[in-house]
């Protein structure tokens, strides 16, 4: 399969891939490794009441196929400074787009935004 | 950057420079470029020369006689003209086919194709190191059947079947003819048509250094091997295939035939060596399983599946440093995994996270480091990418 350059160069240099761990940190994951998609992100929250925290620092782990990581690795580096919301700094459908994701492979993109809600929902608790 | 190591040749070879020279010269206003049907005339003939010096050397090297070998345009069409030239033939005797799930999709897209029109297939299970027990084979014949149809070497895992026990097999039945696809065969192993007892061999040029474009079916006369043609259209080869012989073509054929023979027991010492050595470097990564037996496989095919990685990005992460396949025939964004690997009873996900390095004369030992050392990077990177799990839960 040919990729993009922007696939490739996030799913070669995978940025922020890892985890966090201490007070602030709040994790959201989805998919299954044996489903061939499994999606984890950590974020670590500033503590600030109310508005809610900005995110300081974002992590990702990924298992799947290089479309997969690439994403996953975007929405993680471009969350820091931004406020945890349900929502993708980007549609799926743009984030498609953009890493030019096979319309085949939309559902693979749709466990990245359900493991980046669940910590988002997390990290706003 | 220099580019990545070919590890692929059970998909392609490069045509050896010999051969390249001896289909030169039959190209150009210089060379034997005469049409060889257009007896008469000293451009045909000498073409016709060449074909037929061709047509017994290939002959010689797999052990049939030369009015035993149909050239066709490659294995995939030679096992269409089996499969379907046998069915119509046999069409008033029985309507049933015997073949193998691991076989080639040459043989099992027929064969399904035979299905839509009423035929009935029944497809054997390998047992995990992916050979097929003459047993086996036996016990799904059935009076109706006119056809087996089973390889010889596997594409996927190299397994190399007992084609001499399924001749008997069919023998005793009777009435079953034996078709084995040889693309991977020649000069990776020994392949004898007389002593095999087969009845239809399909051979591929392209494995064995040859050039792509050009294959042959064996069609046993000693045996008297009855088929329908597919193609009509000047009545070229006996008039099972139509259409003008393309003499470069089966003289490169020809050519490599003859080189890969003179060299296989040489090569084959020299890649189960490299071979071995891979399978070391590679099982020291960790969550390496080896798909096929050492003993039952050629030297020139090392299939692996990889505990803990997604399959295609494994394959993307070491395509810059090395050029091998996934063990699957598709790669497409579809991600069906290998389904040789799936009737060998591996799980889906290992099934799709697997590698089949194909050896090949330009292998050296340091290609196989750079091997051991571009799997065991990207696995590493992926594994720690996917949280850490060696094994998918």
């Amino acid at each position: 399969m040919r990729y993009s350059a922007l696939t490739r160069r996030y799913f070669e240099q995978a940025p922020g891939a890892g985890t966090l761990e201490g007070p602030g940190v709040a994790s959201g994951t989805a998919g299954s490794r044996s489903l061939g998609t499994w999606v984890r992100f950590d974020l670590r929250v500033a503590c600030t009441a109310d508005p809610p925290g900005r995110i300081v620092e974002a992590r990702f782990l990924a298992f799947g196929c290089p479309h997969t990581i690439a994403v996953a690795a975007w929405v993680a580096e471009q969350a820091v400074g931004h406020i945890p919301s349900a929502e993708l700094l980007q549609p799926v459908d743009a984030l498609r787009r953009s890493f030019d994701v096979p319309v085949e492979k939309l559902g693979r993109l749709l466990v990245i935004e359900d493991a980046w809600r669940a910590a988002a929902a997390a990290a706003r608790k | 950057m220099s580019p990545p190591v070919y590890l692929d040749h059970a998909a392609t070879t490069p045509v050896d420079p010999r051969v390249a020279a001896a289909m030169a010269g039959c190209l150009g206003a210089d060379g034997v470029f005469g049409n060889p049907a257009s007896a008469g005339h000293f451009h045909g003939e000498a073409a016709l020369e060449r074909v037929e010096a061709a047509r017994a050397a290939v002959a010689a090297a797999v052990g049939a006689d030369p009015d035993e070998v149909v050239f066709t345009s490659g294995a995939t069409e030679a096992d269409n003209l089996a499969i379907f030239g046998v069915a119509e033939h046999a069409r008033p005797r029985g309507r049933h086919l015997v073949t193998a799930r691991t076989e080639h999709k040459a043989v099992l897209d027929p064969c399904h194709e035979l299905e839509r029109r009423g035929w009935q297939v029944t497809y054997l299970t390998p047992d995990e190191r992916g050979r097929i027990a003459p047993e086996r084979l036996a016990a799904a014949l059935r009076a109706d059947t006119v056809l087996v149809s089973l390889m010889h070497v596997n594409n996927e895992i190299g397994t190399v079947q007992d084609v001499a026990a399924f001749a008997a097999v069919c023998e005793r039945h009777g009435g079953a003819r034996l078709h084995v696809d040889a693309a991977q065969s020649v000069g990776k192993t020994a392949l004898d048509f007389k002593a095999g007892g087969a009845d239809l061999v399909s051979l591929s040029a392209h494995k064995s250094y040859g050039p792509k474009g050009v294959g042959a079916l064996l069609v046993s006369r000693r045996r008297g091997v009855r088929i329908e043609p597919r193609q009509f259209g000047g009545g070229q080869e006996r008039g099972l295939r139509s259409g003008t012989v393309a003499t470069h073509q089966v003289v490169g054929m020809a050519a490599a035939f003859a080189l890969a023979v003179a060299q296989r027991e040489a090569e084959a010492t020299r890649l189960a060596a490299l071979r071995e050595r891979l399978w070391c470097g590679l099982e020291a990564h960790g969550g390496a399983i080896r798909n096929g037996a050492p003993q039952d496989t050629v030297a020139a095919i090392l299939n692996v599946s990889f505990a803990g990685v997604e399959g295609e990005s494994l394959l993307a992460a070491v395509a810059p440093r090395i050029s091998v396949s996934t063990g699957s025939a598709c790669t497409s964004a579809s991600g069906e995994p290998s389904y040789v690997l799936r009737a060998l009873g591996r799980d889906e996900r290992l099934a799709e996270a697997s590698l089949r390095f194909g050896l090949g004369r330009s292998t050296s030992a340091a290609d196989v480091e750079e091997a051991i050392e571009a799997v065991g990077a990207a696995l590493s990177r992926l594994r720690r990418i996917g949280g850490g799990c060696v094994t998918a839960p």
